[in-house]
């Protein structure tokens, strides 16, 4: 073993070098300088066939390995940094979704045109409060018919605006972590879909990168990448991937500057000899040159693992983790080679320089890559009451996963005018509405009156609001059963009339348990209530703390739109169902007695930790029923 | 007197039925009996495959002396050693003094630990892949762990292609003189009593007997006769029965279609079933089977289970909880690892209903893949008038979602 690519690999190597000697390096320090990004050259790219190297043939790639792709990287960011991680953000991260967890279809549709270089991909999972923990997504995807309606934004993502398809990530579950995020394929010139400015970076200036903006975009259902739910598993694989790309940008930024120090040191004359042969900088090279060849091996190697399907997540993290960290080392040191000449702009290290910082930023930090290796060495921790936002960290209410927002802003004028911009948002459209005597199962929204109603004067209050709100009359059941204010037959409850329809606007209800189970299928739940402690307020999606007599009419004159058309037939809005905990890692059976190896809680007994994968349990390991050995176990 | 019959050349069914038995495992009912089954093979040597239950040694015996015409049994080859079939080791034994013993390592654990006095005997451990030559016929050993204990082994006849399968193909039902699947209507009058057989004895362990079917898999073509130790020997259709295994041991259901399984103390969660029932039936979906738990054994309910793809669980609550009986036919489904069905909830409660969360809580933590419809229909106390939206919303729900798996 030689430890040497292939001649095919060097081939392929010395043409994307000539390619970016010829086509990039002339024109690198302008678009440094401008902050341009160089579309000729990426068009080029696309008609050379680098855009999709990896993937095979039949989807327009060029059907190469990992290794070719990851050669590809090194050699433009050798000579641009930010040349090498258009391609990188667009084949890893832009691409990679489509092509590992796409349907036919969608591979058909969107990655065969970003292999063949005729589009450009994009990848967005980062968000002011979502970077290193995914789990704090806040753009939201919800299900309405045939699409889902995406709202919120990205920050810094690589290729935006300039990209065609955007791989994004939004929550279609909240409340429950990380396992309610879901992966959606969308395209640029959709309606609601923005882009805020190109920012101004301080290296990779010639890579684009900008915001995402998500303004009630409507993504049809079939652009759903995976299934629900998954967002942060293909998240997760991707960026296991990215983090190759990453390591190879890296990599070439080091090479192109470490080429340049030895040139320099050859030709630069001081105390009568080339520095180069003065020691402290011979030995710089040195180590220079050493550092290279470690994260080269690093990232092949991780490269190889990729493509023969063998697991590579922890040599990828340390692939990208040593050769940014590298990067930023031998960097320095060529431009320490280069001395005064080499702080000047226009000097090729000076801009690798700049550009090698980001590579121990983007696609997972380094800090975040050595939690990923870490991990890998020490199994999940014990499970304790902090840490990951990917759990639950508290049991879902009655009525499930809510969002809870309860509108403080401004005052009661303010709070109703945010309730009905929200609730317009949602889809619901006040233009039409049912009769207030719709029975509450057939009712498609009802306006329900709790005790916190008052006199039964107040009544008209909710009647009012029925009508302007195009809903059907309900109440809890001490209005209908003590109160004697609506007939039996409108109470809402487990024991009553249950609501399954799209709006539930709760006024002056506390939320009694069995009136929560009643309408815990309603899409949407609004509660108004004077006490802010009431349990409705835990089980709604939106909520105003105030006096009923004071925000329902407030409110009734907001939705009045007049005379309402008859509703069509109703489209229930899908209520998330909390998805369940996918399972980390396969159960295998004892053949000696039919125990069951269940890797989230791992063998006490045998002091083997919960969350232990199978594979990983010691050679010597025995059954904790019968003692059989790990071999007599089977797959179950 | 003895009552044999022939298998096939040299090979004879020297078992007995047994129709006293009320309970098989102690557990099961079986009203229409069982068969314990051994075979006598006369090569050079003569080769006894398994012995019976004790009920019935005076039977076995019987039929061994009078195939052997007075010649000693040469070999005695041990498959399963579950009493029902392990039993009459000891009799052998003392009959035949020089027989030597063929068995698995665990198996001759297992003699000794019930009490049977091998040691004075030859014995002979084999292992997987293990050949053995009677004279003319040449057998090899397929180990088959927890199909459904730990010692079980397979022994395949490569001469004339018999399969001795132990446990696995085995069902319920006394043979009464017929002896062949195709003497008689086995997917009328068998099958049930076949699923009723595998589900509650080896239902747990479909990952072993998916290992088993993979082994003979690659010998299929080769298998001319499957000989279990309960039920009718297969020498037709055997891809029939094999299906079958597969499906069950996949835990895939055999039926699209819906069981609705009820707890009902005063008749009253009954009507909402039976309202289920004719609703599922005027939309269309006929195959509905309706079982009350109370006076249902479990083991019916669990093989019905099996068939479904759609369960509906209708309980009342007691003392704060499931009703005992669903509960404990609920245990049962996790105990015999039943997965991949769609579940419907029916929850009745006088005053504070609990049932309906305390099964979907059941279903969705402690069983195995396996979805619970939203739509949940909830009494209290009876089904009225006011709930008719909800009972046709959660027909509709089963409705689509038989559809939807279509």
């Amino acid at each position: 073993m030689l430890f040497q690519t292939t001649p095919a690999h060097e081939e392929l190597r010395a043409k994307i070098r000539a390619f970016a000697e010829e086509e990039i390096k002339p024109i690198a320090f302008q678009l440094d300088q401008n902050n341009e990004f160089p579309d000729d050259v990426v068009r080029k790219m696309g008609q050379m066939g680098f855009m999709g190297i990896p993937y095979p043939k039949e989807y327009g790639g060029a059907g190469l390995d990992a290794l070719s792709y990851a050669i590809a990287v090194e050699e433009l960011s050798r000579v641009d940094g930010g040349v090498g991680v258009i391609l990188s953000a667009h084949v890893s991260l832009g691409s990679w979704p489509i092509f590992a967890f796409g349907t036919e279809e969608q591979k058909q549709k969107y990655l065969a045109p970003l292999a063949r270089g005729e589009k450009i991909g994009a990848f967005g999972l980062t968000e002011p409060n979502a970077g290193s923990d995914a789990g704090g997504t806040e753009t939201t995807a919800v299900l309405k018919g045939d699409h889902y309606i995406l709202n919120g934004g990205k920050i810094f993502i690589t290729n935006a605006p300039k990209a065609d398809t955007y791989v994004v990530f939004a929550v279609t579950t909240p409340d429950i972590g990380t396992r309610g995020i879901s992966a959606f394929i969308v395209e640029k010139g959709w309606k609601g879909f923005y882009f805020g400015d190109h920012y101004d970076k301080l290296g990779i200036r010639s890579s684009s990168t900008a915001e995402l903006i998500f303004d009630n975009v409507e993504v049809p259902k079939e652009n759903l990448l995976g299934k629900e739910g998954e967002g942060f598993k293909i998240a997760m694989a991707t960026l296991d991937g990215g983090r190759i790309g990453i390591a190879s940008q890296a990599l070439g930024i080091a090479q192109g500057a470490y080429e340049n120090a030895v040139e320099y040191a050859k030709e630069r004359i001081q105390f009568g000899k080339p520095i180069g042969f003065q020691q402290t900088i011979s030995f710089k090279l040195a180590d220079m040159a050493t550092k290279l060849r470690c994260a080269r091996f690093l990232v092949y190697s991780a490269a190889e693992l990729k493509e023969n399907h063998v697991p590579y997540g922890m040599e990828s993290a340390m692939a990208k983790m040593y050769a940014s960290d590298i990067a930023l080392e031998v960097t320095n040191d060529a431009l320490q080679i280069f001395g005064g000449a080499g702080y000047m702009k226009g000097m090729e290290v000076e801009r690798a320089y700049r550009d090698a910082k980001i590579t121990t930023i983007y696609e997972g930090t380094n800090e975040i890559q050595r939690v990923v290796i870490s991990s890998h060495i020490m199994g999940k921790p014990p499970k304790s009451e902090s840490g990951s936002s990917s759990r639950p960290k508290k049991p879902a209410p009655i009525t499930g996963v809510r969002k809870k927002m309860i509108l403080r802003d401004g005052g009661p004028a303010e709070q109703v005018a945010a309730l009905v911009e929200h609730l317009k948002k949602d889809g619901h459209d006040f233009t039409v509405g049912i009769p207030v005597d719709t029975p509450i199962a057939q009712a498609e929204r009802v306006v329900s009156a709790g005790k916190g109603i008052g006199d039964e004067e107040n009544m008209i209050l909710i009647e009012d609001l029925a009508r302007a709100a195009g809903a059907a009359v309900g109440s809890s059941r001490p209005v209908a059963e003590t109160l004697k204010y609506v007939p039996l037959n409108r109470y809402v409850g487990m024991s009553g009339q249950k609501f399954t329809g799209n709006l539930y606007i709760a006024c002056g209800i506390s939320g009694a348990v069995q009136h929560l189970k009643g309408i815990k299928d309603a899409s949407t739940i609004v509660a108004i209530n004077k006490n802010p402690g009431a349990a409705i307020f835990k089980n709604c999606d939106y909520g105003i703390v105030g006096e009923v007599e004071e925000i329902l009419p407030l409110l009734t004159a907001a939705l009045d739109t007049g005379e309402k058309q008859p509703a069509p037939p109703m489209v229930k809005m899908k209520r998330p169902r909390p998805p369940k905990e996918e399972p980390i890692g396969k159960r295998y059976v004892c053949g000696g007695c039919g125990y069951e190896y269940v890797p989230e809680l791992g063998d006490p007994d045998g002091e083997i930790a919960a969350g232990t994968l199978f594979e990983k349990l010691p050679e010597d390991w025995v059954c904790p029923e019968c003692a059989e050995a790990k071999d007599q176990f089977i797959e179950a | 007197m003895h009552c044999v019959r022939t298998v096939t050349d040299n090979l004879y069914w020297v078992g007995a039925n047994d129709h006293r038995l009320a309970l098989f495992e102690n557990i099961h009912p079986i009203p229409k009996g069982v068969s314990y089954n051994a075979y006598l093979l006369l090569d050079k040597k003569s080769v006894l495959f398994d012995t019976v239950d004790w009920s019935v040694c005076r039977q076995l015996m019987e039929n061994v002396e009078y195939l052997l015409e007075g010649k000693a049994l040469d070999y005695l080859v041990i498959n399963h050693m579950e009493p029902d079939h392990g039993a009459c080791i000891e009799e052998i034994l003392l009959r035949y003094p020089k027989v030597k013993v063929i068995s698995t390592e665990k198996a001759f654990m297992f003699m000794r630990q019930f009490g049977f006095h091998v040691d004075g005997h030859e014995c002979i451990e084999v292992k997987e892949g293990d050949t053995f030559t009677f004279g003319d016929h040449t057998v090899t050993f397929v180990g088959a762990p927890m199909v459904h204990w730990p010692e079980a082994m397979v022994t395949f006849d490569v001469t004339n292609g018999v399969l001795f399968s132990a446990d696995a193909f085995g069902s319920f039902i006394a043979l009464d003189g017929k002896l062949f699947a195709d003497e008689v209507n086995f997917d009328r009058d068998w099958i049930d009593e076949a699923r009723r057989y595998l589900t509650n004895i080896v239902g747990k362990y479909g990952p072993h007997i998916q290992l088993l079917l993979k082994k003979a898999g690659g010998i299929l073509d080769q298998i001319k006769y499957i000989c279990p130790l309960h039920g009718p020997v297969w020498r037709k259709d055997l891809g029939y029965f094999v299906e079958k295994y597969d499906k069950w041991s996949r835990y895939e259901p055999e039926v699209k279609g819906v069981m609705i399984a009820y707890a009902s103390m005063y008749g009253n969660t009954e009507a909402a079933a039976q309202a289920l029932a004719s609703k599922l039936c005027e939309k269309g979906v006929t195959d509905v089977a309706v079982y009350d738990v109370s006076n249902t054994h479990v083991s019916y309910l669990i093989s019905e289970t099996f068939k479904y793809s759609h369960i509906v669980l209708a309980s009342v609550t007691y003392n704060l909880g499931i009703y005992p009986v669903m509960k404990s036919y609920l245990e049962d489904m996790k105990a015999l690892n039943l997965q991949n069905r769609t579940f419907a909830i029916i929850e009745n409660g006088s005053w504070a209903c609990k049932s309906g969360d305390l099964m979907e809580k059941f279903i969705d933590e402690e069983l195995k893949n396996m979805t619970v419809l939203n739509e949940r229909l909830s009494l209290a106390s009876a089904l009225h008038a006011d709930k008719a939206i909800e009972l046709d919303n959660l027909a509709n729900a089963l409705v689509e979602s038989l559809n939807e798996q279509a």
